[in-house]
């Protein structure tokens, strides 16, 4: 009868074992296992913090983006705000704000460009996909705009010397953003079990009528989910240009599409209402190996770009079977 | 009488639980207006849609044209000339009239659109010939529910309908309109078509009915000519609805009513003079352990009173709720104030299909299974299972998916969720509709119970053997406005109740015929 905090991990239907999840799993365990026999650069340390890394900036936005996904909305505009986000905390790291106060400053942009999105679509009542890319384009553009207002295509020089430390510090071997991404799933598979707000986003994802009816605030709930959403692709966007020690516009390019995948591949319906925050570390970590391990094997770009679709739409329609199986 | 177009013998439709339709049988002939009658739940819908092919018959035979008839399905009834017009109409809003005109009828040559020249012109004289003022290009979203209505006519029409079918026409549409209405039905049968007519406004029969038809529990009760029955009364229009009222409810009592302690104190929740844009200087008083029947037609204004109590529309006037001047602007205020609502549609409004019915019961109010601020599942799970014991959810357990309940279990769900909110006031619009009789006499005495224990409760219902088996006093509707307020008991008149929500008493009656 005891009611460990440990079970808040637990994915909802745990009592009858996700035969989804099962699968997922056992995807990923088979990609890992095939490119440690592909090639010895795959199962290294460098490697390996590099891959993680990765898959802890889709994961950072991915755990918000996925309450947003199952409360019915999604968000195409996160690339493009770690774009604008980054190149501002470079900016301001520039002139003199001293960095902490920067990073915080770019997840506090970050929440108005979720705060923005999220009176769009609430208030506003614009569809989520216009709303949100009519936010892709501006943010990108304006990461642009702020770049060259300094003077040229990066922010390169001039930053100070802790400017890289978020991206580059560890605890023992274990990078900072690492350990602050696992807090970051473990708040939000809390948030997800165990807070009627949780409960609330898959009461509007699954039948927002009913939701209503019952006393759910569906535009407050939603309009909170973008902004928790815009303040973590903020801090994801810190975090980016703290690795590579530039203010570069560019950054962030198809990463909401990095996001979705991993959130879909994870069981999430992008019609709302189902899914689970446990699930999108499954499909994150799917996403930056598979990304990781094409990338040692020398694969093109283009090709992985190709790649990258058949994974979207395959795990859609496996989703669909397995469903249609289960039932 | 003219010849036969539709001979129905000993037709009978089963439902799981329910005869729909037992050993009917009636013959109705070409070129007539045809009118069927019936409280709700008498089979009328059941009937009609075996006629057009939406449903199968369990037993029986029907004839159409003198050919044996079973259609598989509404094309097939379609192809032999038969259009519904269903409440719901079938129109699509964004396109214009033209396009609606010809949508299902294009063919098509190597993809591009080609339509049937001739066919189209039939398809626009029809619907000059009936209402000249709707324009071709107009965008249909922009019409009237009645002018949609003669859209539908003229498709009929034009595609040499024998038979048109029209299921309460009348309900949403104004009284000017229904006069032009009745102007186009008498062309239908210049053109020789023939009109099934389904309706709850009894004086409309007499206006444009040559044949009646009146259906109960399923059982076709009597077919009469409607000047024979009009003539049987001595032409009093007033009589023959009460004639025919009569033959609807059979002896409707309300054999289940306890009568009750007349509950004292002041009123928890008061309407004066409410007005929205569906309801008319609407005044009212719940007390405590009360329970309040409203009663009304379709479209009389029995969900916008719920709708306006609850805080979904705007209303000018005062609610006061346990003697406090309020105005909701969401539910989550009423919700707040000691009110919850069981919607009338079940599954789209009232559950959250994707989820458990722990999650279902829980969603109106958390604070009874949270500690230090967060879900317990262990206190959710023991709400959720005391719940499926006290109103006896037949279920797997607590974590199934209210999907899977059947129709009585899920609204005992609805009703969880409502009582675990502990409201004092609860909104029940049509507490049992479409659910076995089983569980229907289960939540009716689950609802005397709550009324009881204190909590004042008003039933929304379009059947009046709920109302008058449930309620203390009843409030009866007629387009938003209360015609009348009654004590339920021994005395208790069904017959006037019928009168007055059919508009058929006296004065009025004779000014809608006029």
């Amino acid at each position: 009868m005891t009611d460990r905090p440990a079970l808040a991990l637990r994915t909802r239907s745990s009592a009858n074992l996700d035969p989804q999840k099962i699968i997922m799993v056992g995807i990923l365990m088979l990609i890992v296992v095939a490119f440690t026999m592909a090639t010895p650069k795959f199962l290294t340390y460098v490697n390996l913090v590099n891959v993680f890394m990765n898959i802890a900036l889709i994961l950072l936005t991915g755990s918000a983006a996925t309450l947003l996904m199952i409360a019915g909305n999604f968000d195409l505009s996160v690339g493009s705000v770690v774009a604008f986000t980054g190149v501002m905390h470079a900016l301001m790291s520039k002139y003199g704000v001293p960095t902490n106060i920067s990073i915080l400053l770019a997840a506090l942009i970050g929440s108005l460009c979720g705060l923005i999105n999220g009176t769009l679509v609430t208030r506003l009542k614009i569809t989520p996909v216009i709303a949100t890319l009519g936010m892709m384009y501006v943010a990108r553009g304006g990461a642009f705009l702020v770049a060259r207002a300094d003077g040229g295509a990066n922010i390169a020089s001039g930053l100070p010397p802790d400017f890289q430390a978020l991206g580059r510090a560890t605890v023992g071997p274990v990078p900072i953003p690492l350990l602050l991404v696992a807090l970051i799933v473990v708040i939000f598979a809390v948030i997800q079990n165990r807070t009627s707000f949780g409960r609330y986003a898959y009461a509007i994802g699954g039948n927002p009528v009913c939701a209503a009816l019952s006393g759910v605030r569906s535009s407050r709930v939603v309009t909170i989910l973008y902004v928790i959403t815009g303040l973590l692709t903020g801090l994801s966007g810190a975090i980016f240009v703290s690795r590579i020690g530039t203010g570069v516009p560019r950054i962030g390019n198809g990463f909401e599409f990095d996001v979705i995948i991993a959130i879909v591949l994870g069981g999430t319906s992008i019609y709302g209402g189902i899914g689970s925050v446990t699930g999108t570390v499954i499909g994150a970590l799917i996403v930056g190996f598979v990304a990781n391990g094409l990338n040692l094997l020398d694969v093109q770009a283009f090709y992985q770009t190709v790649i990258k679709g058949f994974i979207l739409v395959a795990a859609i329609l496996l989703n669909r079977v397995i469903k249609e199986k289960v039932e | 009488m003219a010849e036969t177009l539709i001979e129905i013998q000993g037709l009978t439709k089963n439902f799981p639980g329910v005869m729909a339709l037992r050993d009917v049988s009636f013959s109705i002939a070409r070129n007539t207006v045809h009118c069927i009658v019936g409280e709700n739940g008498a089979g009328k819908s059941t009937l009609i849609k075996i006629l057009t092919g939406a449903q199968r018959k369990t037993s029986g035979s029907v004839t159409y044209n003198g050919k044996d008839w079973d259609p598989r399905s509404t094309g097939e009834a379609m192809k032999a000339g038969m259009s519904v017009l269903f409440q719901e109409l079938n129109v699509v809003d964004q396109l214009t009239v033209e396009q609606n005109l010809t949508l299902g009828k294009e063919k098509s040559r190597f993809g591009f659109e080609r339509r049937n020249e001739a066919q189209f012109a039939l398809t626009v004289e029809a619907l000059r010939s009936l209402d000249p003022g709707i324009g071709l290009q107009e965008r249909v979203g922009n019409l009237s529910v009645a002018q949609r209505q003669v859209i539908e006519i003229a498709k009929a029409i034009s595609s040499n309908s024998d038979l048109i079918v029209m299921d309460e026409p009348t309900a949403a549409i104004s009284d000017e309109e229904v006069k032009r209405l009745f102007a186009i039905i008498r062309q239908l049968h210049e053109r020789n078509v023939t009109v099934i007519y389904i309706t709850h406004r009894l004086t409309e029969i007499f206006d444009i009915g040559d044949i009646v038809t009146v259906l109960r529990d399923g059982q076709m009760i009597e077919t009469r000519s409607v000047r024979e029955l009009s003539a049987s009364c001595s032409d009093d229009e007033v009589e023959a609805c009460s004639e025919l009222i009569r033959m609807m409810l059979g002896k409707v009592v309300a054999e289940r009513y306890v009568p009750r302690e007349p509950p004292s104190g002041d009123p928890i929740l008061e309407f004066s003079n409410v007005s929205s844009a569906k309801l008319k200087d609407v005044s009212f008083e719940l007390r405590r352990g009360e329970i309040l029947g409203f009663y009304g037609l379709v479209g009389a204004g029995k969900t916008e009173i719920a709708r306006a109590i609850y805080g979904l529309d705007a209303i000018t006037g005062t609610m006061r709720v346990k003697g406090r001047p309020r105005v909701f602007k969401n539910p989550r205020a009423a919700i707040s104030a000691g009110i919850a609502m069981v919607p009338e549609e079940r599954r789209t409004e009232g559950l959250l299909t994707k989820l458990t019915i722990r999650e279902n019961i829980t969603i109106m109010d958390m604070k009874p299974i949270k500690r230090f601020g967060f879900l317990s599942r262990v206190k959710e799970r023991q709400l959720a299972r005391s719940f499926i014991e006290r109103v006896r959810i037949a279920t797997t357990g607590e974590e199934q998916n209210v999907a899977k309940l059947s129709g009585g279990n899920q609204q005992k769900v609805v009703l969880s969720k409502c009582l675990n909110a502990a409201s004092s006031i609860l909104l029940l619009d049509e507490p049992t509709r479409g659910i076995d009789v089983g569980a229907k006499e289960e939540i009716h005495s689950l609802i005397r119970q709550l009324a009881d224990g204190g909590a004042g409760i008003i039933v929304f219902s379009s059947e009046l053997p709920e109302i008058l088996n449930l309620c203390d006093r009843i409030v009866l509707l007629y387009n938003g406005s209360v015609r009348k307020t009654l004590k339920n008991g021994a005395e208790m008149d069904s017959h006037l109740i019928m009168q007055i929500v059919t508009d058929s008493t006296g004065s009025d009656a004779r000014a809608q015929a006029g």
